[in-house]
């Protein structure tokens, strides 16, 4: 029997013991998170997240193949490494017109794919309309919608024409309202000055918008019943379908290429980065279909080219010798490691088998363990928004004072704090990512004022003082899709709303799929807490533009056309500076109104051992291969974050 | 013999079938779909998706288009990773799910049925409770558990070991996974000889073979283990069929490319050709290892005759 205890007690000791070894924090000694040794020579090798779905640019959508598309292929324009805006790539400059409808982009002339083919505007043609087919059904092809009729292309529509007068119907003949608005604007452009020669598909593309219809007789049905407009209008004409020929991409000749949009879009130049308008090799693609991405049969356009793919293992890229700058390229070879888990990462981190992650790669427990003093965190804001929705439509909440009162009541840097990874944030547009954009003053804490607007609204005792009992609180409710750190959120919030205004709004977590339709069709009564936005390109717009409707991701019942009028107005504004200051008038509005409260914005969090140098913390982790180099000097190493500041650009030579 | 081996084969082709119908039509009542993201694509780019992978058709059809696949073992493209086959992404992850699996099994094997067989013949003694103490540590410990924290010791203290990733077979990188996933299965194979060797050890024929002056040597290795193994063998069979098709823990933890990953992730995107051919060859697997354990039982106990 003693034996049998003895062993008992001892199994005991050894699981509690293994237990408590492995939950217990990693203990943080030295300056950096484990190992710090260079790899020889210059390889980075690089955790990018999830197994790529495709090495096709025009097929992938997510982050994990955009880091590895930014090393194979180049586009018009590259990220810039710290600020995201666009730097020259294959475009050498380029020049917009006076509405931002139209974009002519000059190529360099020794830009040349891998096998040292010479990229011509050609090949962006083919490129753009390539991804466009409607067989080859890339999900992001509506990224390029904006460009004039491709989507009429992409989406297998029809022109509608008059068989006796030839004529095509406008697409503002169908519009509900009667307005021709966005039709006026591109014949406005036509006005805007030339950059590249006039030709007749150049003055095609300045005739104003023509309606479309899809050619599939079932679809047709249903539009014509969503906008019986439509039937009227289709009646007795012939459907002409669109053809790849009619998208407005063109290439007047061997080195310029000219991009006509549907309507004026300024943010347009932040699209044009992401990889589905980077250029592919047309021979390869034709020649071998679906597996042209195969190493062997892959033609590159970017600073590396593909070596090997081993699915779920790795991905090696080497320097591309027929890149235009390859004199600036310094990495020889990049290593990624396609892997989801977070702790893997970390210990393979901390082994120092690799040299650096993604985004959103460090568990939080780890980094309120100590982690994220160390100086080879990376822990700055992202290009997202997280904020809670306003029902607006119902009382109490349907006063604009009260709102703003709920949205100052919150200390925001107690949430920061209380989170790890993300970042206080007061305002809607994220602060601070977006080079140049003037952030409109926000809500910062402060309960006398919340108490004073609360008052204002009606919620007072005798002496004009709020008195929170007058409140209706039980008449509201915080409603949030079933998630951990949604909940910690909203528990965080409802504290500070019973510590600051004394007044306990009810939490209620519901599924996903029923959280998104209560939320649309507006059944919530006071706030849809875990709506986050991440923007699709670095511009305000990606955000503000979510309030120009009243439907989508909207959710607030809050629609105003002067805020939309203001949208519009600063979206014809050709000036950058001017326009941002106009978006942040109309974020301005949009705080005042109050139809949501924002909280929060992503941290990067991500881990980059310190001889990694020329790779930085910016809003997307998105990372141009071509200024990322392995220093082997440790005087000259990274102690901290790398500075963001673009005029210490030093290495990057655009 | 032959008679029953036929007879078991032609029980398997329609129970491959069976299988994959239900597995197709779980895939269809699971919510979501292969292309969705966070964010709702627009009508129309679904549409082209839909039409492109024939997803538009009727169900009949689709359903016919997985039969004839099936039959024919050419289970076409897999629908999230494009450019890749489902048979290539088979033959390119078997290898690494066999080695793990088949060394790891190895390992369990020659320490379990030692420590199991030493466990017997001291039966009550230290060396038993030992023995058992730590078989019953090995499988009340979660390899998620275990895998961990062999690679806090000997990869992120002492730095001997990668912690991850998979370098080839023979590699260093193998030996953590290795260990991991052989635990629990020497555990059971420890248990299961101390029990089949207690019972067999206290047989009539042990007795007769003790009386005619074998030595103790002699009775264990040549009498006792043929009939205190058995349990183990008709344990091996789905054993090494799973073992053989990943083992989606430790493959993640160890993030190796092999076909447990590929399963769980074919689940998580609902990749339906990769999930049916995964599913179809695991099926076939532990099937065909099913009929290898019951033939083997005629070779190892004489009693058995088929």
């Amino acid at each position: 029997m003693t034996a049998r205890k003895t062993t008992r007690i001892l199994t005991f000791v050894f699981v509690a013991a293994s237990l408590l070894a492995a939950c217990g924090p990693p203990v943080q000694k030295s300056e950096f998170f484990g190992k710090v040794e260079p790899p020889p020579g210059q390889t980075l090798r690089y955790i990018t997240g999830s197994e790529p779905e495709s090495l096709d640019p025009a097929m992938s959508s997510g982050q994990p193949e955009a880091r590895i598309d930014v090393a194979l292929y180049e586009g018009l324009v590259e990220y810039h490494p710290k600020t995201m805006e666009p730097i020259p790539g294959v475009a050498e400059s380029w020049k917009v017109n006076g509405n931002a409808s139209e974009f002519v982009f000059f190529l360099r002339h020794n830009a040349k794919f891998s096998n040292g083919d010479p990229i011509t505007a050609r090949d962006f043609v083919y490129s753009f309309k390539r991804g466009l087919r409607p067989e080859l059904a890339s999900r992001v092809a509506f990224l390029a919608w904006e460009i004039k009729d491709a989507e009429a292309y992409n989406t297998g529509g029809a022109f509608v024409r008059d068989p006796k007068t030839g004529r095509f119907v406008l697409a503002s003949e169908a519009e509900e309202s009667g307005g021709g608005g966005a039709a006026e604007q591109t014949t406005a452009a036509a006005t805007g000055e030339d950059a590249a020669p006039d030709t007749e598909f150049h003055r095609r593309m300045h005739q104003p918008n023509r309606l479309f219809v899809p050619t599939d007789e079932k679809e047709r049905a249903k539009a014509f019943k969503a906008n019986p407009k439509l039937a009227a209008l289709v009646e007795g004409k012939e459907l002409v379908p669109a053809t790849a020929d009619d998208v407005g991409v063109e290439a007047v000749d061997d080195y310029t290429l000219r991009i006509t949009l549907r309507q004026p879009a300024p943010y347009f130049m932040g699209l044009v980065q992401h990889q589905f308008f980077r250029v592919v090799h047309e021979k390869t693609v034709e020649k071998y279909g679906v597996n042209w991405t195969k190493p062997g049969n892959i033609v590159c356009s970017g600073t590396h080219m593909l070596a090997e793919h081993k699915p779920y293992n790795e991905l090696v890229v080497v320097k591309n010798p027929y890149y235009w700058d390859a004199a600036q390229v310094k990495l020889d070879k990049i290593v990624f490691y396609p892997l989801d888990d977070q702790t893997t990462m970390m210990n393979l981190y901390k082994a120092g088998e690799v040299d650096a992650t993604y985004n959103h790669t460090v568990p939080s427990a780890w980094l309120r363990a100590g982690l994220r003093q160390a100086s080879d965190y990376m822990d700055a804001p992202e290009n997202g928004s997280v904020y809670w929705q306003i029902n607006t439509t119902a009382p109490p909440m349907n006063d604009k004072r009260v709102r703003k009162a709920f949205a100052m009541a919150i200390d925001r840097d107690a949430l920061e704090k209380f989170r790890v990874v993300s970042k206080a944030n007061n305002v809607f547009v994220p602060s601070g990512i977006l080079h140049g954009y003037p952030s409109p003053k926000g809500y910062d804490l402060d309960i006398e004022g919340a108490k004073k607007l609360l008052a204002d609204a009606g919620y007072k005792d005798a002496s004009g003082k709020f008195d929170a009992s007058k409140f209706p609180a039980t008449s509201v409710e915080v409603i949030y899709n079933t998630n951990e750190s949604n909940r910690q959120v909203a528990e965080f919030i409802q504290a500070q709303w019973k510590q600051n205004l004394g007044l306990t709004i009810g939490l209620r977590a519901i599924e996903w799929k029923t959280f998104l339709s209560t939320r649309a069709k507006l059944e919530y009564k006071g706030f849809a807490g875990g709506a986050g936005w991440s923007g699709d390109y670095m511009d305000p717009y990606t955000y503000l533009g979510l309030f120009a409707t009243e439907g989508g991701d909207n959710g607030t019942g809050w629609y105003d056309p002067k805020f939309v009028d203001m949208l519009n107005a600063a979206n014809r504004e050709p000036d950058q500076a001017k326009r941002y200051a106009m978006l942040s008038k109309a974020e301005e509005y949009l705080l005042d109104n109050a139809p949501i409260i924002p909280l929060t914005k992503p941290a990067t969090s991500w881990m980059k051992k310190p001889y990694v140098k020329g790779m930085y913390p910016n809003a997307a982790t998105l990372h141009a291969w071509k200024f990322v180099y392995i220093e082997h000097d440790p005087a000259k190493w990274d102690r901290g974050m790398p500075d963001m500041t673009t005029d210490q650009l030093a290495e990057v030579k655009e | 013999m032959f008679r029953f081996i036929v007879r078991r084969l032609l029980v398997t082709v329609p129970m491959v079938l069976v299988v994959i119908t239900l597995t197709w039509a779980l895939i269809r009542l699971a919510p979501g779909n292969f292309y969705a993201s966070e964010r709702k694509l627009p009508p129309a780019i679904e549409k082209n998706i839909r039409t492109k992978y024939g997803l538009d058709q009727p169900w009949y059809v689709q359903y016919g288009r997985v039969m004839r696949n099936i039959m024919t073992l050419d289970f076409g493209n897999s629908l999230r990773y494009e450019s890749e086959t489902v048979n290539d992404v088979l033959k390119r992850t078997v290898p690494v799910s066999a080695a793990v699996g088949i060394c790891a099994y190895l390992l369990a094997l020659l320490v379990g049925t030692t420590m199991g067989t030493l466990a017997a013949l001291k039966q009550n003694s230290k060396l038993d409770y030992a023995a058992m103490g730590l078989s019953m540590l090995g499988i009340s410990m979660p390899n998620f558990v275990l895998g961990p924290l062999l690679v806090l010791v000997f990869s992120l203290s002492l730095y001997w070991l990668p912690p991850a990733r998979w370098g080839g077979f023979p590699s260093r990188s193998i030996v953590l996974p290795v260990l991991t996933l052989s635990a629990i299965y020497m555990a059971y194979i420890a248990r299961l000889t101390r029990a089949g060797m207690l019972e067999v050890l206290r047989s009539d024929y042990i007795r007769t073979a003790r009386a005619k002056g074998l030595t103790e040597r002699q009775v264990v290795l040549r009498h006792a283990l043929r009939g205190g193994l058995l349990p183990v063998v008709s344990f091996t069979g789905p054993a090494l069929a799973i073992l053989i098709t990943g083992t989606v823990v430790v493959e993640r933890i160890f993030a190796l490319p092999g076909l447990g990953t590929y399963f769980i992730n074919a689940n998580l995107n609902r990749d339906e050709p990769l999930i049916l051919g995964i599913v179809a060859f695991t099926s076939i697997l532990v099937l065909v290892f099913n009929l290898i354990v019951d033939i083997a039982y005629g070779f190892i106990d004489p009693r058995i005759r088929y």
